[in-house]
């Protein structure tokens, strides 16, 4: 049983006998500082985890999680009836997260951006406030992003128990398992493959989100395939590459960024409604940023 | 005489146009030395162990790569030394008197830099519709996002291009980037950005959300990846053609990587 704060009591003794709107308010500070008490992470002072837009003091009627925060996202969260965005990746563009666009490379004067400008509107006029929730998200122990990517692609009997990132299916074809995982995410053209098609594959490690060369070679050799979100070409792909040609029985899925973090939002959707109970959470799902032409 | 891997090396510096910067790690030998005697130069995008073979199948032993041979930038042999396909690989190597010396950073300072040349080649986009020699800003007959993607897919042979943006959006002006060198899309006189590949969120400067709010804002945008691999492989070609032009005694060619991927159905 975990413990409340006063003020959580108090909102929630408050359902059913007293009308939301007379709830003590709660502003979009006040659910990252319960955020932060209960992420069960040591929280950083160098992190990307800042408010991005919007007036942090501002009272949240509802909350949207995604994991990009594109218009079409902030569009959907507002029909949802949200105000607090919490996002797993930048809502300008870059690390950097200006709302304004950074010096161009040679640091060429930045100019008025018309894509910058009408996002900016947008989230004003709208009255958003949009924080984001990345290296803590993905700190937390059991890795949520694996917990959602397995959830995703209907494994989660098959995930170890004390691991969400280790997988055992019964044996299937990298071919049959890549179109199975590319139609359960509804993928488009950002899946691809490394590996024999034909390849038998039983045992799975998960690498949600960008991952380096270490974590490749820490992970394949102990399973069939990696499925990894993002990983540096000249990193594990040509590791993946080169154990093939060694001969090793391996391949790698690469699912794209975004993709791979998406159905971790989701659990973190359901994380929020657990630490603000008296608001509605929603998870803004993200879709698959690449097409392939025919 | 014998020609050695150092005599190439010296006469790729002295051929370069411009002075070699010994403070580059990336421009280095990799294995063995300036010694081993050469019997024919590969080159190759990647040093990869399948390249390695066919090399070796074709009788060159001097590997000259655009990029690393041990999966990380650094050629940082510690990363990787207990993995199986390195010790697999270093043996191959050995046992064939294999050389490899990188050449990056003096190939993009090279003018013209080849990858943009074999690139540009490779992708049909003729130096009449280059804006200024080297700008590598290319103003082709309007056409969209969609035909101009399946155009490249179609020159390359290639199985796993991404690209994103709306398939219809009419553009015509196209700033071409390689390998991980992508151009900012978040300028005002370019449509289409190509390149090799670059990290999907948390860059420097921007990436795909924008394109896809510009879809949202109807403003036509696109990012069009080849892969890394087969974004700078093409020039490797001309590189080739460089190097057997003042090392003309032995065979010269380049050994393709190709595309790592395929797509599930």
């Amino acid at each position: 049983m975990h413990s409340i704060s006063r003020r959580e009591f108090v909102s929630i003794a408050a359902v059913g006998v007293l009308s939301r709107q007379v709830q003590t308010p709660v502003t979009a500070s006040d659910l990252v500082e319960r955020i932060k008490q209960r992420s069960g992470v040591e929280w950083r002072t160098n992190t990307v985890d800042t408010f991005k837009a919007g007036d942090p003091a501002t009272i949240v009627k509802g909350i949207a999680v995604c994991a990009m925060p594109t218009m079409d996202a902030l569009k959907r969260a507002v029909s949802a009836g949200a105000n607090f965005v919490i996002t797993c990746e930048p809502t300008f563009y870059s690390r950097g997260d200006s709302a304004s666009p950074a010096a161009g490379r040679g640091n060429a004067a930045p100019v008025a951006d018309p894509i910058f400008n009408a996002k900016n509107e947008f989230i004003k006029s709208n009255g958003l406030v949009v924080w984001r929730f990345s290296d803590h998200w993905r700190q937390r122990k059991p890795d949520p992003l694996s917990i959602g990517l397995t959830d995703a692609l209907g494994w989660s009997r098959q995930r170890a128990a004390d691991d969400p990132a280790r997988v055992t299916l019964s044996r299937v074809s990298l071919d049959t398992l890549a179109s199975d995982i590319k139609k359960k995410l509804g993928a488009r053209g950002g899946i691809r493959v490394v590996g024999d098609p034909r390849l038998n594959v039983q045992k799975i490690g998960l690498l949600p989100g960008t991952t380096a060369i270490q974590a490749a070679i820490a992970l394949l050799p102990e399973v069939d395939i990696v499925v990894a979100g993002e990983v540096r070409e000249w990193e594990s792909v040509e590791y993946a590459r080169d154990t093939v040609t060694a001969g090793g029985k391996k391949g790698l899925i690469l699912l794209g960024r975004v993709v791979s973090e998406d159905p971790g939002m989701k659990v973190c959707a359901e994380w929020v409604k657990s630490v603000a109970p008296e608001l509605r959470a929603t998870w803004i799902p993200t879709t698959d940023p690449y097409w392939r032409p025919s | 005489m014998a020609l050695t891997a150092g005599d190439i090396v010296a006469r790729i510096k002295m051929n370069l146009g411009s002075p070699w910067r010994d403070n580059s790690t990336r421009d280095t030998f990799k294995f063995g030395s300036a010694s081993t005697e050469v019997k024919g130069v590969a080159t190759a995008m990647f040093c990869n162990f399948d390249v390695v073979q066919r090399a070796v199948e074709a009788g060159l032993n001097m590997i000259i790569p655009h990029e690393d041979t041990y999966w990380n930038d650094r050629d940082d042999v510690t990363i990787v030394s207990s993995d199986p396909a390195y010790k697999a690989k270093v043996e191959f190597m050995t046992k064939h008197n294999i050389v490899v010396f990188r050449i990056h950073d003096h190939m993009h300072s090279q003018r013209p830099d080849f990858t943009y040349v074999g690139a540009a080649r490779a992708l049909g986009l003729d130096s009449k519709y280059e804006t200024a020699p080297q700008s590598h800003r290319f103003v082709v007959p309007e056409t969209t996002l969609e035909a101009l993607a399946a155009d490249f897919q179609k020159r390359l042979g290639a199985r796993a291009i991404r690209v994103v943006g709306d398939p219809k959006a009419r553009v015509r002006r196209i700033q071409l980037g390689v390998g991980y060198a992508t151009p900012a899309v978040n300028n005002a006189e370019v449509d289409v950005v190509v390149s090799g590949e670059l990290q999907e969120a948390d860059g420097n400067f921007d990436s795909p959300e924008y394109v896809l709010d510009a879809v949202s804002l109807g403003i036509p945008k696109g990012w069009i990846m080849l892969g890394h691999a087969i974004s700078e492989e093409q020039g490797m070609l001309e590189m080739a053609q460089w190097i057997k032009s003042f090392t003309p005694e032995i065979p010269v060619q380049l050994v393709r990587v190709g595309e790592p991927f395929w797509v599930p159905r």
